[in-house]
């Protein structure tokens, strides 16, 4: 697991109330019990770790946030260079 | 002349309004009739590096237009959107300014955020600009109870003069608390609504990262809706106990029937079906209508996903069968969101809505949504016999607010 990943996982683990350690890749976000209003704050601590911006839209259902693993790619590209807001999910 | 529950009865004898479909009830009207839609590119100010960069703005309103006080002038911009509604609404109501009895007359005007302008400018200023002093009005200007201190100052209402706030609920407090008083007896009339200012960049970014705004529009009930926009304005009626008004010979618009407010106690931002349907069932029962009654519901649909699914569970709970029959719409579709003032503006909807027979439309009515499944009024407008209206206001913080209005009294 790289960089992005962990810390993407330690700041997951942050916004919820009985963290675990079994957070892989593949887990749903579901599955972890963030709220919409849990979303935006996640949203926003890796927008501020990662110096990046992710229009995401609480109104709509967006595959970048439905696993760890979707999150982690769609960080990473931003991170490294692929910060095109425009076509990112949310704004869809 | 009393109910037969023992209270005074309660009427409508002014509206004022400034949208972004115009700054009086007739271009507000006329908007809302013909399907006209106030939410456009934000042109008021930089929108830098949003991504959302829509609003209704009410880019025509020109503050000495209605505005002839130097400390409104100077008010924030919040102040003069209520000032200016506040004195369309008094000069359509006839009264003598200022008021005759000073000390048995309101000024319930409230704001979900205040003179928002002034103290991003007054920060900006000190933060960025490192200047050594804000402008020695911003505290005056920023204020929440400047609008209805202002309104007081103009008209000469020395009674009960407070501002309410509950976010998006907070003008259809202030009619409610109004109604109440007057129908109590504690007052005989009053200037209630609500004004907010908050299309500013500070705002902008702090509703953006809520992540609940619309990139394109406001499509309430639609299976395509995003989200909901903002906008800004205000919204004013002048009440008076009915009695008080025939004896002055005013003309009555309309008669506020019933008030009914909650709250969930539960969620922030998720909205609960509890504490929406009592709110509406308590607005009934003040109004001693049953649900098949009401005609026109101007809902809060925000066009958020979770809103308008529970706002139409919360519907369908207290209308039973006959909410099949009631025409729904919601007109935010048209002005945008006014958070604290739009229960004043949707009020003002209401009450033309009697007066005309004509219930406004949900515009950008896209895709049936099988948890939206009422008649929304769908892009078109429609004219129907509407005797009884209900505008629902819900908040953030489940905060619920009810008002049903009917026409004036025989």
């Amino acid at each position: 697991m790289d960089d992005v990943a962990k810390n993407i996982i330690e700041i997951l683990k942050k916004h919820m109330k009985e963290p675990r350690d079994d957070i892989s890749l593949d887990t749903e976000l579901t599955e972890l019990e963030i709220e919409s209003l849990d979303l935006a704050m996640i949203v926003f601590d890796i927008e501020d770790t990662f110096g990046i911006e992710i229009p995401y839209n609480a109104n709509e259902e967006v595959e970048d946030f439905k696993t760890v693993g979707s999150v982690v790619d769609r960080v990473s590209a931003l991170v490294s260079g692929g910060n095109d807001q425009t076509s990112s999910g949310a704004a869809a | 002349m009393t109910n037969s529950n023992g209270f005074k009865r309660v009427v409508v004898t002014g509206t004022g309004v400034v949208t972004s479909l115009g700054s009086s009830v007739d271009q507000f009207w006329d908007g809302l009739k013909s399907g006209a839609c106030g939410i456009d590119q934000i042109a008021g100010f930089d929108t830098q590096d949003l991504y959302i960069t829509i609003a209704g703005e009410c880019s025509d309103f020109e503050p000495r237009e209605r505005l002839s006080s130097k400390l409104l002038l100077l008010a924030d911009r919040y102040s003069q959107f209520a000032g200016a509604a506040a004195a369309e609404a008094i000069e359509q109501s006839g009264l003598e300014v200022p008021f005759v009895d000073s000390d048995r007359a309101a000024s319930i005007v409230g704001s979900g955020a205040g003179g928002l302008n002034t103290l991003e400018k007054a920060y900006y200023d000190l933060f960025a600009l490192k200047k050594k002093a804000t402008h020695p009005l911003t505290l005056l200007r920023t204020i929440g109870s400047s609008a209805c201190a202002h309104i007081g100052i103009e008209y000469g209402i020395k009674g009960p003069t407070f501002g309410t706030v509950s976010a998006c609920a907070t003008a259809s407090h202030a009619i409610g608390l109004v109604f109440d008083m007057i129908r109590r007896g504690s007052i005989d009339l009053g200037v209630a609504g609500a004004s907010e200012a908050v299309v500013n960049y500070g705002s902008m970014r702090a509703w953006q990262a809520m992540r609940v705004l619309s990139p394109e529009g406001c499509f309430p009930f639609s299976k395509t809706r995003n989200g909901t926009v903002l906008a800004e304005g205000a919204g004013i009626l002048v009440m008076e106990e009915l009695e008080y008004a025939r004896a002055r010979g005013a003309k009555i618009l309309a008669e506020v029937k019933g008030f009914g407010m909650t709250s969930d106690a539960a969620d922030m931002v998720n909205p609960d079906v509890e504490g929406p349907s009592k709110a509406m069932k308590f607005a009934l029962d003040a109004a001693e209508l049953i649900p098949g009654d009401i005609n026109y519901l101007n809902a809060h649909g925000t066009a958020t996903t979770v809103n308008d699914a529970n706002e139409t569970d919360a519907i369908k709970r207290v209308f039973g069968d006959a909410a099949g029959s009631l025409a729904i719409s919601s007109t935010k579709s048209m002005h945008g969101h006014l958070l604290g003032a739009g229960g004043g503006v949707e009020a003002v909807a209401c009450i033309k809505a009697m007066e005309d027979n004509f219930a406004p439309a949900t515009i950008g009515y896209a895709e049936p949504d099988p948890d939206c499944d009422l008649d929304y009024v769908p892009n078109a407008g429609r004219e129907m016999e509407i005797n009884y209206t209900m505008s629902n206001s819900f908040a953030f913080g489940g905060l619920n607010a009810v008002l049903v209005f009917g026409r004036p009294p025989e």
